[in-house]
């Protein structure tokens, strides 16, 4: 017992030197390769010149209120600012602007800024549709708490300046306080609540995003956090670490909202359940959504933040510019306004409460203890054995 | 000259109908042509997917039942209401069903109905399944049907064939099943036609209240092709494919169907034996006041969410009601709203003007195309039309504004259009026109003065359909329009993505409205323009 413990806490230390390690290497290598313009460089001053009286088309997902309303208020900043006119184009899905994008394939583009993040990204990158350099010619960039947090690198994709940090997401429950007393969430008390309180527990269904990363975090918690999670996913570690999630999935479902014989489509219908009073939690990547709409009496007084106990998995949202944007100029000093102390404080205190991505701002209590990304292969494989098991 | 000017007339309104219905199968082409060469191994890959058969067949299965369902229902409820002379006009009372989108009824339903509802009772309607999803789909598609048949109605001599079937001593609804039903089945072919593509291809409504394990064919078809994880496009494209052919699968199953229900029919007639529907049928009468209560009540729910009101708080209470929500969206709502009203009325109007001169044409000819041809942009998958379309667009170059928007509107409102007015067109009596020609009357003068006359209620109930699928329309205005032009629907659809509930109910009755204002008022014109049997 104790030399399984002792293994575990050592195998979660060099996890955490690995971590670090990481996130230095990454830092330095970003700081000694990036040279960021100055706010009064002659470049930046023709770049606020160009931009004036531009219009950015941003595409950007615009179904939460408090992301719209943060825009709106955004809009009237920025025309107030930099005269140039910033119209929030409302997309269901962020693929929308992908399949546009893949559509125009290199011709003059509608898209002047799009909000991406993931596999998403990966493929705009690879497909050479975005326009790189964004951290060295857009003065705020060095505002980015690189050392602080996991913002270089997007699902195993480096940014290498094709995208530029925006916020953060991290996985949490909003829960009821009552069935989840503890501030951390194990795999085994999961199991409890849905024991003792059944038709209250689900999850998004695979390969829907937040689901995805729910079976993440078990993973992680049932492998006690085994490093082979962050490499790519070996025949052997497959074999290994999987078996544990998929026994305790058989364990889990019976007890699940529909006995496990239907699923929330999104975490968004997740949530109107949980608000509904059907759940008895709801899953979110703001860690901030529960006091936010606890506070515009969306959610019972008596719900809570919950995360997992490795850490909540962390990873951040993005903004890129397509490489034939139209009006790029503008949509930099768009970026740049996003990033600045301004706009990442009312982003993060106003209606929205998503953190700030700037080192002045960084606020350890409005974060939670960040968990690393899986390696992206152990995506594709959670998903596809989720559904070979439960899906089908 | 006449002869000349005649000729270029027919010229150009040929070209006119065929650029129109064309513009369905030029989308699909494009939008499906293979990016990457195909191989066997992501074909193979599409058919390991788990669960892929059972998918299928749940998918075809509701949608070739929910629509005949949904016909069966609205003939029945229809033979109840044909002669009541109170309920004459009774499209005015669908109005409000008829212009609720889909998915707000499938939220409606399931608040009110399912585990957790307000009502405290557990009515048995699972959140998610099949049962759900096909109620939902039929309670929306009765009154559709209704309106198709009350369109329909106006023009065949229904009143004589009863007659004479009262005459030779047949009850009420022998006459109805034996007499009326063949006809009215074959003239509505078309609209069964549009209803099963529809729930076939429909994700929004699916994601909502349909199975997820597996989930519906059209769901797995949208993620794959909206999805640019390695391999997902491929699988994209295979089920696009397979797509088609599921339609093609249930075109051919619904003209069996018509077949074996005349056949049904004869036999039942020759042989004389009762049968069950006829006795139960007077049942259905209360199937307009139900429809008109949950329609009702569902109002009333979205309206108290717009308002704030929370059924789950512990002390609910009507004090807490505000207008807060409805004053600041007021500043973005209103050009949406206006953006959709224009937009709508011009695609309407073109659209089912358009209609009229492809029947003319086809008439002056003396021969009709296939049905199915003429509902491609109905039929067809629509996200992979009109990726095709903006493909083109963009080849184009043109800019984005709204004469854009109208334009891929019209395919959808043509089609609408036609489908309404099939039937009525081709069952107005010749034989005003050969009066009208025996007074002297031009070939024009008549068609204006009489064939127009007589049609006018059936196109008012047209026009408010292509009205309101012209405002309906998401992924052609977003696709196409680039985002320049917002309507009601672009920031609706947007919101219901969210989980605000008072968000998302305001928005439900803001597009809910137009609508609704375009059945109402064409069911008060149709009133006052009998067709040529009038009644």
């Amino acid at each position: 017992m104790t030399s399984l413990r002792f293994k575990v806490l050592s195998r979660r230390f060099i996890l955490c030197l690995l971590w670090i390690f990481a996130a230095a290497v990454q830092a330095q290598s970003e700081s000694t390769t990036v040279d960021v313009i100055q706010q009064s460089s002659k470049q930046w001053q023709q770049t606020l010149k160009a931009a004036q009286g531009q219009s950015v088309y941003f595409y950007a997902w615009g179904g939460s209120k408090a992301v719209n309303d943060y825009l709106r208020w955004a809009t009237r900043e920025i025309a107030r600012q930099y005269r140039i006119r910033l119209i929030h184009v409302k997309v269901t899905d962020p693929s929308e602007p992908v399949s546009r994008l893949k559509a125009e394939n290199g011709r003059t583009s509608a898209i002047d800024l799009i909000w991406v993040n993931g596999e998403n990204f990966a493929y705009l990158k690879q497909q050479g549709f975005l326009m790189g350099n964004l951290w060295a010619t857009i003065p705020n960039s060095s505002n980015l708490a690189v050392d602080k947090l996991p913002i270089t690198v997007d699902f195993g994709e480096p940014m290498e300046g094709f995208e530029v940090p925006w916020g953060i997401g991290q996985f949490n429950l909003i829960a009821e306080k009552a069935l989840y007393p503890a501030q951390q969430l194990s795999a085994a008390s999961l199991l409890d609540v849905a024991k003792n309180h059944p038709q209250t527990v689900t999850y998004p269904r695979p390969p829907e995003f937040h689901g995805t990363t729910f079976l993440k975090q078990l993973l992680i918690d049932l492998s006690h956090g085994d490093p082979r999670l962050y490499q790519l996913a070996s025949e052997q570690a497959k074999s290994e670490l999987l078996p544990a999630l998929w026994q305790y999935l058989d364990k889990l479902h019976p007890h699940l909202w529909q006995q496990g014989l239907a699923f929330p489509s999104s975490s968004a219908e997740q949530f109107l359940l949980y608000q509904q009073k059907n759940l008895s939690m709801a899953v979110s990547f703001n860690p901030n959504q529960w006091l936010k709409e606890k506070s515009t009496q969306q959610i019972s007084e008596s719900s809570e933040r919950r995360y997992f106990t490795h850490g909540a998995i962390t990873n951040s949202h993005n903004l890129a510019i397509p490489k034939h944007a139209p009006n790029s100029e503008a949509a930099k000093v768009v970026i740049n306004f996003m990033l600045s102390e301004k706009a990442q404080r009312e982003k993060f205190s106003g209606v929205w409460g998503d953190p700030s991505v700037i080192t002045t701002l960084f606020d350890e209590k409005a974060t939670m203890p960040a968990h690393p990304e899986l390696h992206s292969s152990w995506h594709v494989v959670i998903e596809d054995i989720w559904q070979q098991k439960y899906g089908g | 000259m006449a002869t000349k000017v005649r000729r270029l007339g027919l010229v150009c309104g040929w070209s006119l109908v065929a650029g129109i219905s064309m513009l369905p199968i030029l989308g699909i082409v494009v939008g499906l042509w293979p990016q990457e060469p195909l191989t066997f191994a992501g074909f193979e890959s599409f058919l390991g997917y788990q669960g892929l058969t059972t998918s299928i067949v749940m998918t075809l299965l509701t949608a070739i039942l929910s629509s005949l369902i949904s016909l069966y229902i609205a003939f029945v409820v229809y033979s109840q209401y044909h002669l009541s002379q109170r309920l004459q006009s009774f499209e005015k009372y669908l109005a409000p069903l008829l212009s609720m989108p889909h998915l707000a009824i499938a939220i409606g339903l399931v608040f009110l109905f399912s585990d957790g509802s307000i009502f405290f009772v557990d009515s048995g309607l699972p959140r998610k399944g099949l049962a759900t999803l096909t109620l939902t789909i039929v309670i929306k598609e009765v009154p559709f049907f209704l309106l198709i048949f009350s369109a329909l109605g106006r023009q065949l001599p229904i009143k004589n064939w009863l007659l004479q079937g009262k005459a030779l001593g047949y009850q009420a609804y022998r006459c109805w099943w034996f007499l009326v039903f063949p006809p009215l089945l074959k003239q509505s072919r078309l609209a069964l036609l549009a209803a099963t593509a529809y729930t076939l291809s429909v994700v929004d409504v699916s994601l909502l209240v349909g199975p997820n394990i597996p989930e519906l064919f059209a769901v797995s078809v949208y993620r794959w092709q909206t999805s640019f994880a390695d391999g997902d496009q491929v699988l994209g494209f295979w089920s696009n494919v397979l797509l088609l052919l599921l339609l093609v699968v249930s075109v051919s199953l619904l003209y069996a169907h018509e077949k074996l229900a005349f056949a049904g029919c004869k036999s039942l007639a020759t042989q004389g034996r009762r049968f069950l529907v006829g006795r139960i049928s007077p049942i259905f009468k209360a199937w307009i006041p139900l429809s008109g209560v949950l329609t009702a009540l569902m109002i009333l729910v979205f309206v108290l969410w717009s308002l704030g009101y929370d059924w789950h708080s512990s002390r609910p209470s009507f004090s807490q009601l505000s207008t807060v929500l409805w004053r600041d969206e007021w500043l973005f709502f209103a050009l949406p709203l206006q953006n959709s009203l224009l937009i709508a009325g011009l695609a309407g109007l073109l659209g089912v003007a358009l209609a009229l001169l492809a029947l003319e044409l086809q008439r002056q000819r003396g021969q009709y195309w296939p049905d199915y041809y003429w509902l491609l942009a109905i039929i067809l998958p629509q996200l992979s039309m009109v990726l095709g379309w903006q493909i083109l667009h963009i080849w184009l170059q043109g800019g984005y504004h709204s004469g854009w928007i109208v334009l891929s509107h019209l395919p959808f409102t043509f089609a609408y259009g036609y489908l309404v007015l099939k039937g009525p067109f081709q069952n107005v009596d010749e034989r005003y026109e050969l009066l009208a020609a025996s007074f002297g009357y031009s070939l024009w003068q008549s068609w204006w003065l009489v064939r127009f006359r007589l049609l006018l209620p059936a196109i008012f109930t047209g026009l408010a359909i292509a009205f309101s699928v012209s405002v309906a329309q998401y992924i052609p205005t977003i696709m196409i329009g680039a985002g320049r032009v917002t309507t009601i629907t672009t920031e609706a659809v947007v919101i219901g993505t969210g989980s605000q509930q008072n968000l998302i109910a305001l928005y439900v009755l803001l597009q809910s409205i137009l609508p609704f204002m375009a059945f109402f008022i064409a069911a008060l014109l149709a009133r006052r323009f009998r067709g040529s049997v009038g009644g």
